[in-house]
């Protein structure tokens, strides 16, 4: 296993105007679970492409542990790849798909056998072992490519793209907890990509959130979810997302950083108050239950205000259309660019 | 359950029960009937069972024609399916250097039989024919109208000439059917060039393979038009395939009864190879 250190890598289509990849850098420590979460078009796919050297990069360069391996071959590398839907040898039994990247790296017979025993229990897949490939569930030969992707003992880096697209909903939830228990007892690099917040969330030690060809932000899931770099990562992690209002909409003076353009709220920082004391203002447009709490059902309440419309998580004890107060017991600061203030700013 | 049962949908088949009736099962059957009577003319004719099988069955001359035709069938799919495989493998899979290679590719198909045979026909002439001419100034003494050897090899060389494309193209598009996803996972898995074929792209083109060989095998069991204007089946009987000896036979001399019994024997093979050849390719599917 390795770290990996993004230096400035950028990358663009030839022939293309704009950077399918602005110039970035990142670092991923040994041994990481890391996602890379971000809409669609958002470049997570083509940073995966250059880490497996399906791409080379435009400019910068990528290190594994201390290596340069910016301009080798993907089978020069030392990567693995699990894909969105599961590629696998399908001629072959699954032991013998565990097996072909030992052999194809000339490992010792009897090691290998030991070595795909090994992991085939780790994923629970040790019956499935004489089975051909063609012969599995979907959500077995995901399990296998898995296995496939972690059966080397020297590669440097695991990278999921999408894993669990072709996987039926109520088995997502295992496959992804099956690859985290391993990803630890393992202790193996990983780079998840995903557009889906719950699977970054839950899965990864570290998250970079993407757009447009660059990094918003990276932090672990409570410090993205808590303090969004930016206002777009607020907006995109949560659901609802985290509401911003611009300052001038402000009903009540509230506690605020200099040069702040716009305050944002996760829908549970703030309450439902008397009309008249709220920092904000509205009516309720429509409620939403999720759940009960103390008896009392519980859910999101979305409120039109003259400047938009703002979601807050709470008790369902008002009408529709009722005047409504919002008090923030919580909120960030974010200059006119989208960036989230802090005191150091000052 | 009760299911509902409507006879009244046996008519919607009808029409192809007709149309198959008349196209082939007719035919055949004629022939099944001429091949068991002796017909010296319209009004004298008699039956005489299965004398014209096993008559036909016995003579050298059906035997050593079908003995050339097993050779030829087999140097054919020899050749063609590895050749059709390596330019499908060998051809860049999208642009248009792909178009182009396509066009190419489908000219020998587009050529009516009797004018491929023509174009050989005069292209190894050993007097006028650039491949004659050719071969003989290097010194090759080659004359296909003399040497048995020479002939063959120039009806071999027409047919994968005609041939390979059909065989390159089926492949080309089973290729293109391979998701790139798996070549990328087979180079980070280390594989070498021999096992992405034989692991990645064969068992994908399976399925393509079959219909390739047994195309061919079919066709060139049947090889008519071009040996005839090619060779005329010489020199001798060194060409002389099951078609061109069954032609001789029902057209040359009409013994109506002998090539209807040659006819269906002819059939029963090529059924048989066929089922053969697709029975084990399936079996080893499932």
């Amino acid at each position: 296993m390795a770290s990996i250190q993004l230096d400035e890598l950028s990358f663009r289509y030839p022939g293309a105007v704009e950077d399918t990849l602005a110039p970035l850098s990142l670092n991923v420590a040994d041994g990481t679970a890391f996602s890379l979460l971000g809409a669609s078009g958002a470049g997570k796919t083509t940073l995966l492409n250059l880490l497996s050297g399906l791409l080379m990069p435009t400019s910068g360069r990528i290190f594994f542990d201390a290596h340069e391996v910016s301009t080798l071959a993907g089978r020069q590398r030392n990567v693995a790849q699990v894909f969105q839907f599961p590629v696998l040898y399908e001629s072959m039994s699954v032991s013998e798909n565990l097996a072909f990247p030992l052999r194809a790296r000339k490992f010792d017979p009897g090691w290998i056998r030991q070595r795909v025993e090994r992991i085939a229990a780790e994923l629970e897949i040790t019956q499935q072992l004489p089975l051909v490939a063609a012969q599995l569930s979907l959500f077995q030969k995901q399990l296998v490519a898995i296995g496939r992707a972690l059966v080397r003992p020297d590669v440097s880096v695991v990278l999921l793209d999408e894993p669990l697209t072709a996987v039926e909903p109520r088995m997502k939830w295992r496959l992804r907890q099956t690859l985290r228990r391993v990803q630890e007892e393992l202790g193996v690099t990983m780079i998840y990509v995903t557009h889906d917040q719950t699977e970054a969330l839950t899965f990864a030690d570290q998250v970079a959130v993407m757009a447009d060809g660059g990094l918003l932000q990276v932090g672990t899931p409570e410090q993205i979810y808590s303090t969004p770099s930016h206002e777009f990562v607020g907006y995109f992690i949560g659901s609802p997302g985290m509401n911003f209002v611009a300052v001038e909409h402000l009903a009540q003076p509230l506690e605020l950083l200099p040069n702040t353009c716009r305050v944002g709220f996760r829908p549970e920082w703030a309450e439902l108050c008397a009309d008249e004391d709220g920092q904000l203002r509205g009516a309720v447009r429509s409620m939403q239950l999720t759940g009960t709490h103390g008896g009392i059902a519980t859910g999101v309440v979305r409120i039109d205000m003259t400047a938009g419309e703002i979601a807050v998580r709470g008790r369902l004890e008002v009408d529709i259309g009722q005047s409504v107060g919002v008090h923030l017991q919580h909120h960030l600061c974010y200059s006119e660019q989208g960036r989230l203030l802090t005191t150091h700013d000052e | 359950m009760n299911k509902p049962y409507n006879n009244k949908a046996w008519l919607g088949v009808l029409p192809v029960l007709l149309i198959v009736a008349f196209s082939g099962v007719v035919p055949l059957m004629t022939v099944v009937n001429y091949s068991v009577q002796d017909i010296l003319d319209f009004n004298s004719r008699f039956f005489v069972g299965f004398q014209w099988y096993s008559e036909t069955l016995q003579d050298a001359r059906f035997i050593e024609a079908f003995l050339r035709q097993l050779g030829f069938s087999a140097s054919v799919l020899i050749i063609e399916i590895p050749l059709g495989l390596m330019l499908a493998r060998g051809m860049p899979r999208q642009g248009l250097s792909a178009s182009l290679l396509l066009v190419l590719l489908a000219i020998p198909l587009l050529i009516p039989w009797n004018v491929v045979g023509t174009i050989w026909q005069l292209y190894a002439r050993s007097d006028i024919g650039l491949l004659g001419v050719g071969l003989n100034a290097l010194g090759f003494g080659y004359n296909y109208t003399a040497d048995p050897i020479h002939a063959w090899l120039t009806l071999l060389a027409m047919d994968v000439w005609h041939w390979t494309s059909l065989v390159a193209l089926l492949a080309f598009a089973g290729l293109t059917s391979v998701p790139t996803a798996y070549y990328q996972a087979a180079e980070l898995d280390g594989a070498s060039k021999w096992q992405v074929f034989r692991y990645v792209e064969l068992p994908r083109l399976k399925g393509v393979l079959v219909i390739a060989v047994l195309l061919r095998l079919m066709d060139s069991f049947m090889i008519y038009t071009e040996p005839f204007v090619l060779t005329g089946g010489g020199p001798g009987n060194a060409t002389t395939f099951l078609s061109q000896h069954l032609a001789t036979m029902a057209v040359g001399q009409f013994d109506l009864g002998p090539a209807a019994a040659f006819s269906v024997i002819y059939f029963l093979f090529i059924l048989l190879f066929c089922w053969i050849f697709y029975s084990s390719v399936v079996r080893e599917n499932d």
